[in-house]
């Protein structure tokens, strides 16, 4: 118990300094902004309680938004992810369901199940959250352009962090 | 009861995502005053210090161009200062109050905190109440403006970049003086918009944009950019490309600029409106 906490610590501790200090520097276009902070989200175990999950998505929103200088933007874009993160679960569950103790991660349940459920909830989680951002429908095609470009750099840098997690 | 508390247990997810979302959603809504909120201006002093040790890395790779820049800016400022000692009706009048005809006060300030890439780009700056700073205050950068202080803490100041969806500024075309409003389109942070110049107006690719000076905030005639296209959108106005002057990627040092008489202006203009 001790030990996932310090474990997802690490993770959460990780993630952070890579969206605050390398993902949020990254100006390569107005168009491309990767939030891969998310991946703590996606990271937590199969078996966690649904408000448990919705507390710990609102804190990262949060911590994110700190560093963003955007209150409540990160934090409300978040806690949907944690909401539907258990919908998503079951919509996509393996044929013999989750394996109790695990996590929802590559090794266990492979490229492709891993692949889907992370495009998922990055589209969801962008979607609201570039939405949120402009907070309103004009140029409606653009911000979803930002969203469909910022989702596939997100999920592609969430697919290699995932990738060098296995190797250790 | 009972009903009341199955209910509560049926959707207690529901409503947790509800509460967390209304919270979240408020303080999203008091966000564009954000730095007025009490909440966040507390949280805010922690990520602080991690912001300004990031900045001060990154100046130190930037050492050679910010002098190259300031020297830059030192030349021409050493130039107008000769135009001025020049100038014989200068030399005919003492001044003991220093503040005689002068309606603008400059202050230097260093950027810690900033972004191009958002759609509301806000960015930090190292002076703040404590240095005479003040919400409404005008902040160029060398090569042309760059936003408007927005929040003032005691030793910082937040301010908002023209690379922000809700900056507008009156603006004008050098050459022949038609003003029109201009603001930031949210593509490309090189890029703004000017609006509302009608279409008899001759205006030509590489026309000198600059400030109006009528919101009392920013002193007439700061460089903005340069025309860089424009076309006609079907209507009476032009739609105005214009290559904005500063480059709010290397936002480094900016001035401050206080309107002495700005409270004065006002007063004025509220009278008549």
């Amino acid at each position: 118990m001790i030990n996932s906490i310090l474990r997802y610590g690490l993770i959460f501790i990780i993630l952070m300094l890579l969206q605050v200090l390398l993902f949020n520097n990254i100006e390569f276009s107005g168009y491309v902004n990767p939030y891969i902070y998310i991946m703590f989200i996606l990271l937590l175990p199969c078996e966690i309680s649904s408000w448990m999950l919705l507390i710990i998505a609102f804190f990262t929103g949060l911590t994110v938004d700190l560093f963003c200088g955007s209150p409540g933007m990160h934090a409300s874009a978040t806690v949907l992810a944690g909401f539907v993160r258990p919908h998503v679960m079951r919509l996509i569950s393996p044929r013999d369901g989750y394996e109790p103790g695990s996590d929802p991660s590559m090794i266990i349940y492979g490229f492709k199940w891993f692949l889907i459920y992370t495009l998922i909830i990055v589209l969801i989680h962008h979607t609201a959250l570039f939405y949120l951002e402009v907070f309103r429908l004009t140029d409606f095609f653009r911000t979803l352009l930002r969203v469909i470009l910022s989702s596939l750099f997100s999920v592609t840098f969430i697919i290699l962090l995932e990738y060098t997690r296995k190797g250790k | 009861m009972r009903n009341l508390l199955n209910f509560l247990a049926k959707y207690n997810n529901l409503i947790i995502f509800l509460i967390l979302e209304g919270i979240a959603l408020y303080l999203l809504s008091t966000g564009n005053n954000y730095h007025n909120t009490r909440v966040v201006k507390g949280m805010r002093g922690i990520t602080r210090g991690v912001e300004q040790r990031i900045n001060n890395t990154k100046s130190y790779f930037r050492l050679k161009e910010i002098n190259q820049e300031l020297a830059a800016e030192n030349t021409s400022l050493k130039s107008t200062l000769e135009n001025l000692k020049n100038k014989e009706d200068l030399l005919f009048f003492s001044v003991s109050d220093t503040v005689y005809r002068q309606q603008y006060t400059y202050s230097l300030a260093r950027v810690i905190d900033n972004s191009v890439n958002k759609q509301k780009n806000f960015f930090t700056i190292n002076k703040g109440g404590k240095h005479g700073l003040s919400v409404d205050m005008a902040v160029t950068s060398a090569e042309g403006i760059a936003g408007v202080i927005v929040g003032c803490s005691e030793n910082f100041s937040v301010v908002m970049s023209l690379l922000n969806l809700d900056f507008r500024i009156s603006a004008r075309i050098k050459s022949n003086g038609y003003f029109g409003s201009l603001n930031w389109d949210g593509r490309n942070y090189k890029y703004a918009v000017l609006s509302e110049i009608p279409q008899h107006v001759p205006v030509s690719v590489g026309d000198t944009i600059e400030t109006t000076g009528f919101s009392a905030i920013f002193p007439e005639g700061i460089i903005i950019g340069t025309v860089s296209d424009f076309e006609n959108p079907g209507g009476d106005f032009y739609k105005i490309e214009v290559l904005l002057n500063a480059d709010f990627k290397r936002l480094h040092f900016v001035n401050v600029i206080g309107n002495m008489q700005k409270a004065e202006q006002l007063q004025l203009e509220n009278t008549f409106q």
